[in-house]
């Protein structure tokens, strides 16, 4: 009370330096929640590759970009030594022209089931039944395509101009199911075919198509041993483990994410500086009262503390208050994102709790130096400072 | 130090303990590499418990370099001070905090109130110094606060208050310790006559019912009278016992 009375006795002041601290918290609580997003996406995307192989035609560059192979490539995946089942797969962009997105982009994904029953990264139906490989003109829609899809069990979509019927809605996985439509092989391979240049659909069979395969390796195999020996056996395909897949991500978020954290501590130490100059300002014009609490026996110690108390308070009303509003601007960004199915951030405790803190102990920081100052002072020339 | 000294400072003191001694003390402040100020040169002051003793003297003679130096606020470039027995010039900081906290009380011309605190909070303030409870020195600063008449001005500001009033708060801050000594720096200086006789009256009455020494340095002839004793300061030295 007595704290927030001394900080708040120059009103305008204060209130500039908090508001500067709450920038920052801001910018940490919103980049971060970014960042902790991703970071769950990754994880996610881990788990779902944790035990197979992703074989597609390598490219450069990486990402989504899909390239067809043919489904020739799978009897000779599965005559390999260590391999139990290779399933033809087929992944394209739900928009044919959809632009840059967050994260992972809308999906149309298709396989052939042959793997199913192997599949360890198991869904959940919130609604409905898996396709079966009978199906035709039928779709399973991932939990965040469900609202701008406007799907229900039995209701029909338009997938890339052509009606299915839903069959199934997935539960939330965080990861790459959420925002795809998973339909009938055969239909995705018409799907893909459709999108080729006329040049090379002459060439092609459309039922010959896929753009990638997943190979589940036998019981004991190691998958990233196996990816090795895939790339070894067919150069032109790239295999991908689990490893290799940590390896990837990883890399690319930890630039994001530091970018994402070093915006964000920037404009903190900014508000940290403005800490600094409001304390020293503040001891500077309150030296007569310092020399007033020495008068009375205040020990260094406890001036330190009074100061020190006045800069944490600082930082930390900074940091609730940016706190809220992050919290504020993520839960409408959220909501803003939600009928396109794009969360895109994600305010863990851990992060909440964090960027107070942290703006507590920037503010203590930032109060060292001023205190110690008021502390030196000598009490007589103190007193008589006017 | 030359005994003739020794014997002058015994001399001053007129009846019972001695409370408070200076002895040949000496400060010199330096005003850049040549310009040295002696503020103090050998001065000596023996000032018995329970008495009432004025300081006069011309500006700048030194009067408020010795209050300091006897309240433990500054060190005596030479020279020794002793407190009810006890000699603390030489002391540890830690030590010199709890004698400013408890064993002495400072009235200042200006009042120095700190402006953001109510007037009970500010007496409170010395209590929490001298290491009370929160809760406990509010109490104990009510209480003071009460006797000194201003117990419906608790949560009044320094802004809110009258010259009187304020330099009351001030004087139930410098009490609430119970000191044996509380020394005053022009404590009536700010205020007009007649409130500069209410509250010399109040430091009188204090000192006649507790016995709490005190010492005020005062340019007023009015409330140097009503002292038990006043000396005299001229050029960083203590003259004599002026009748
Ligand atoms: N911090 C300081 N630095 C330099 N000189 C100082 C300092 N403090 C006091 N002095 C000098 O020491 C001398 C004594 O000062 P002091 O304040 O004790 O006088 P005083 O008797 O209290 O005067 P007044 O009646 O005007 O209050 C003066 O010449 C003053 O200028
Ligand atoms: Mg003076």
């Amino acid at each position: 009370m007595r704290t927030f009375r001394n900080v708040f006795r120059r009103k305008l002041r204060a209130f500039l330096t908090i508001f500067g601290i709450t920038i920052g918290v801001f910018a940490l609580v919103v980049m971060g929640s970014l960042a902790e997003k991703i970071t769950l996406l990754v994880n996610g995307g881990t788990r779902f590759y944790s035990d197979k192989v992703t074989v597609s035609q390598s490219h450069e560059g990486g990402g989504f970009s899909v390239s067809p192979m043919s489904v020739s490539l799978i009897p000779k995946l599965e005559a390999m030594d260590g391999v139990q089942v290779a399933s033809a797969t087929i992944s394209v962009l739900f928009d044919k022209q959809q632009g840059a997105s967050f994260g992972v982009p809308d999906l149309i994904n298709a396989s052939d089931l042959r793997g199913q029953s192997l599949e360890s990264f198991k869904v959940s139906y919130a609604q409905g039944r898996p396709l079966k490989p009978d199906d035709a003109g039928k779709a399973v829609v991932g939990s965040d395509m469900v609202r701008k899809l406007n799907a229900q069990i039995g209701s029909t979509i338009k997938v890339r101009g052509r009606d299915f019927q839903v069959v199934g809605i997935l539960d939330k996985t965080l990861t790459i199911p959420d925002n795809s439509v998973e339909i009938p092989f055969k239909d995705a391979q018409s799907i893909l075919y459709n999108d080729l240049p006329d040049l090379v659909k002459s060439r092609l069979d459309s039922t010959r198509l896929a753009t990638g395969a997943t190979v589940y390796p036998k019981p004991g195999v190691d998958p990233n041993r196996l990816a090795q020996q895939i790339n070894d056996r067919f150069p032109g395909y790239q295999a991908v483990g689990p490893q290799k897949f940590q390896e990837q991500v990883t890399n690319s978020t930890r630039i994001f994410t530091t970018i994402v954290f070093g915006v964000a501590l920037i404009s903190l130490l900014v508000g940290g500086l403005s800490v600094i100059n409001t304390m020293t300002m503040s001891v500077y014009e309150r030296t007569r009262e310092v020399g007033i609490r020495k008068s009375l026996g205040a020990s260094n110690a406890r001036i330190i503390r009074q100061f020190l108390g006045e800069s944490a308070f600082i930082g930390g009303v900074g940091g609730v208050t940016g706190l809220a509003l992050g919290w504020l601007f993520t839960l409408a960004a959220n909501r803003a994102g939600e009928s396109s199915g794009t969360e895109v951030f994600l305010l863990t405790s851990r992060l909440a709790i964090g960027s107070v803190l942290f703006a507590i102990v920037l503010g203590v920081i930032s109060g060292l130096y001023p205190s110690w100052h008021a502390a030196r002072l000598n009490p007589v020339k103190a007193l008589r400072y006017e | 130090m030359s005994s003739d000294v020794r014997g002058e400072a015994q001399s001053q003191a007129r009846s019972g303990d001695t409370r408070l001694r200076a002895l040949d003390l000496h400060k010199t402040y330096e005003l850049g590499k040549e310009n040295l100020v002696h503020a103090l040169r050998g001065a000596s002051l023996e000032v018995a418990a329970g008495e009432m003793l004025a300081i006069m003297g011309p500006s700048g003679s030194g009067k408020s370099t010795i209050m300091h130096i006897m309240g433990c606020l500054d060190n005596p470039d030479r020279g020794e001070i002793w407190l009810g027995g006890r000699r603390v010039d030489n002391l540890k900081s830690r030590e010199l905090n709890r004698l400013r906290s408890k064993e002495v009380g400072f009235i200042f011309q200006g009042f120095n109130l700190i402006p953001t605190y109510t007037a009970l909070e500010n007496v409170a303030l010395a209590g929490e110094y001298a290491g009370m409870s929160r809760r406990r020195a509010k109490a104990v600063a009510a209480e003071a606060l009460a006797g000194i008449g201003l117990g419906k001005r608790l949560r009044h500001h320094p802004s809110e208050l009258s010259g009187g009033q304020q330099q009351r708060v001030a004087i139930a801050r410098a009490l609430v310790n119970e000191p044996g000594v509380v020394l005053g720096d022009e404590p009536t200086g700010d205020l007009d006559t007649a409130t500069s006789h209410e509250i010399m009256g109040m430091m009188r009455e204090i000192n006649q019912s507790t016995g709490t020494t005190f010492v005020l340095v005062t340019h007023n002839p009015e409330v140097a009278a009503a002292c038990d004793r006043k000396v005299c300061m001229l050029d960083g030295v203590v003259k004599r016992d002026v009748p």
